[in-house]
């Protein structure tokens, strides 16, 4: 990989693996994340996210062979150096404090940390910091958490499913709050199962399943890759059986709904399908070429790596093509 | 670290169901036991028997204190995640567990001052103005090796496992160390082990207290030893836990 940062990466994974007992829940994962990029980690549930975080932030050690370096230094020692600051989805909150007092110690413990208002107002909680900790909503709880990850001048920050618990509005505020925290050349890394945000938020998308790497790009990178594209027209009489069959049957076709008249496709080769749509002798009205969104892409790229488990040479090309 | 130090005690002393039965057990069990109208010396020992269990209870419900109230508040703020969430701090494991050992001290402090109140003023136990100082403090300074022993057996058992285990040190430390009978009415045995128990250097540095004596060095030695090792246990196991994910 060649690299145009002549700083030390924020993050780097050097054929980090994490093996629990018989289960590789990560595999030899190899990715530099540079200061000031803004990284979604996506993957579905298993994927390895939370074991990909918990040896970032050095809550755990990768097995022998592999090393995570923050800033060229152990995980421990940037922490320490107050250059990370993180939100964890499994992080709990101390009970019995008020929130104001549970920030001041952050601000507290972190060695170049903020002044409390400060932070409870970049947080958009002032108006929580007199309320116990133990009585707020999993919204505001997230908001707090993430009050905790923000309480210092970190360059790293870390967030696990951030907007769990929150509604759209509190959602969108904490988007904007993470932008501004962004736009300070911070490096931001955020694992999450709401993909528009990683759509939206993100400059680098990477996609984990079952412990490795299956993609690294732009959202836009990632939607390519997944190579699908939809195809939707509507026919001027209801398809028979054999028309069905047929549509089935056109190039690149891989999954077809059919809603009386109206014909939806999903595509490996848009051009191919439509071309030979036309063989077909019938007339399609409206048509519609248009590209996923990266939750299909997602989904697409998910179940075929899934799929290709069966003969893993095809998914070690595919990987060759995502880099 | 000090902000930290402050927050675990004002939780202390907000958790008031908590402090209320920690302070007011040990007097009550101290009237129990040693309640009845039958002054006298304690078997095989020259100090009378209020005496004795003013000093043992003294020491008793500190220790329970401490060392019941931090290993089930550690093992469940390590399941809530928020030790998780701590250890992303630049927090060291000795700021941690300073911070516990100090909040139980706040509730242990009370609970030792209602026993020696309730033998001053209930049991007629009579000692001098050093003495009764001496007592105090040697009660709540020796309750700190418990506290940190708290904090260890919160991060070596979860969940469930927690109480049981810490109630097995609990009362194998308070029967084997003498704080509820003498330990010459022990086996031989027993007593071979008990003297080296933190509880039997604990209620030591009482016992000479209340024959006039200066506590003596060799208990507060020892008792040293077993603070340093438990609170360095203590730290270690608060840096490496990895088991709550």
């Amino acid at each position: 990989m060649t690299s145009t940062h002549a700083t030390a990466p924020a993050v780097e994974f050097l054929s980090a693996g994490k093996t629990y007992g018989s289960v590789r829940a990560l595999d030899g994962l190899e990715v530099a994340l540079h200061p000031g990029e803004t990284v979604a980690l996506l993957g579905p549930n298993g994927a390895g996210k939370s074991t990909t975080l918990d040896l970032l932030l050095g809550l755990r050690a990768p097995d022998p062979g592999g090393r995570v370096r923050l800033f060229g230094k152990t995980p421990r020692q940037a922490v320490t150096d107050g250059r990370v600051g993180a939100m964890l989805q499994s992080g709990g909150l101390m009970d019995g404090v008020r929130v104001r007092e549970l920030v001041a110690l952050a601000c507290d413990l972190h060695p170049r940390g903020h002044p409390v208002e400060r932070v409870l107002l970049d947080a958009g909680i002032t108006e929580l910091a007199d309320r116990m900790v133990g009585k707020l909503s999993g919204g505001q709880e997230q908001r707090v958490r993430f009050a905790l990850a923000i309480a210092g001048d970190s360059d790293l920050i870390v967030l696990d499913e951030p907007t769990t618990g929150m509604d759209v509005t509190a959602r969108r505020s904490f988007w904007s709050a993470m932008r501004d925290q962004a736009a300070g050349g911070r490096t931001v890394l955020f694992a999450t199962h709401y993909l528009e945000e990683a759509d939206e938020v993100a400059d680098r998308v990477l996609v984990l399943h079952r412990g490795r790497l299956l993609a690294d790009g732009s959202a836009a990178e990632i939607k390519a890759m997944a190579g699908v594209r939809r195809v939707g027209f509507t026919l001027e009489m209801v398809p028979d059986g054999v028309l069905e069959a047929q549509l089935r049957a056109l190039p690149g076709v891989a999954e077809l709904q059919l809603a009386g008249a109206a014909v939806r496709l999903r595509s490996t080769d848009a051009d191919a399908t439509v071309h030979a749509l036309y063989t077909l002798g019938v007339y399609p009205h409206g048509l519609e070429v248009t590209g996923l969104g990266l939750e299909e892409a997602f989904v697409t790229l998910t179940s075929r790596a899934e799929a290709a488990r069966v003969s893993p040479s095809q998914n070690h090309g595919r990987k060759a093509a995502a880099q | 670290m000090k902000t930290l130090v402050k927050l675990e005690i004002t939780r202390s002393l907000r958790n008031k169901k908590f402090m209320f039965f920690s302070v007011i057990y040990p007097p009550v069990l101290y009237v129990i036991i040693a309640g009845r109208d039958v002054p006298g010396n304690m078997p095989g020992l020259r100090v009378d028997m209020k005496l004795y269990y003013m000093v043992a209870m003294a020491a008793f419900g500190a220790m329970t204190a401490v060392l019941m109230g931090n290993s089930e508040r550690i093992a469940k703020e390590r399941e809530a995640g928020w030790v998780r969430q701590l250890r992303l701090t630049a927090l060291p494991g000795r700021g941690y567990v300073t911070a516990k050992i100090a909040s139980a001290a706040t509730v242990s402090l009370p609970s030792i001052l209602l026993v020696l109140l309730t033998g001053a003023l209930v049991m007629g136990v009579r000692l001098q103005a050093w003495q009764w100082a001496a007592v105090a403090l040697c009660s709540w300074a020796g309750s700190f090796v418990f506290a940190a022993l708290g904090v260890a057996l919160g991060y070596l058992a979860t969940g469930d496992a927690v109480r049981p285990i810490t109630m097995l040190c609990y009362f194998g430390l308070a029967f084997m160390g003498g704080l509820w009978l003498p330990l010459s009415t022990l086996p031989g045995w027993a007593q071979d082990i008990g003297e080296w128990l933190p509880t039997y250097a604990y209620t030591g540095l009482g016992r000479a207290v209340e024959v006039g004596e200066a506590p003596h060095p060799g208990d507060a030695a020892l008792l040293l030893c077993y603070l340093l090792l438990f609170a360095g246990a203590a730290a270690w196991l608060y840096r490496k836990d990895t088991r709550t994910a």
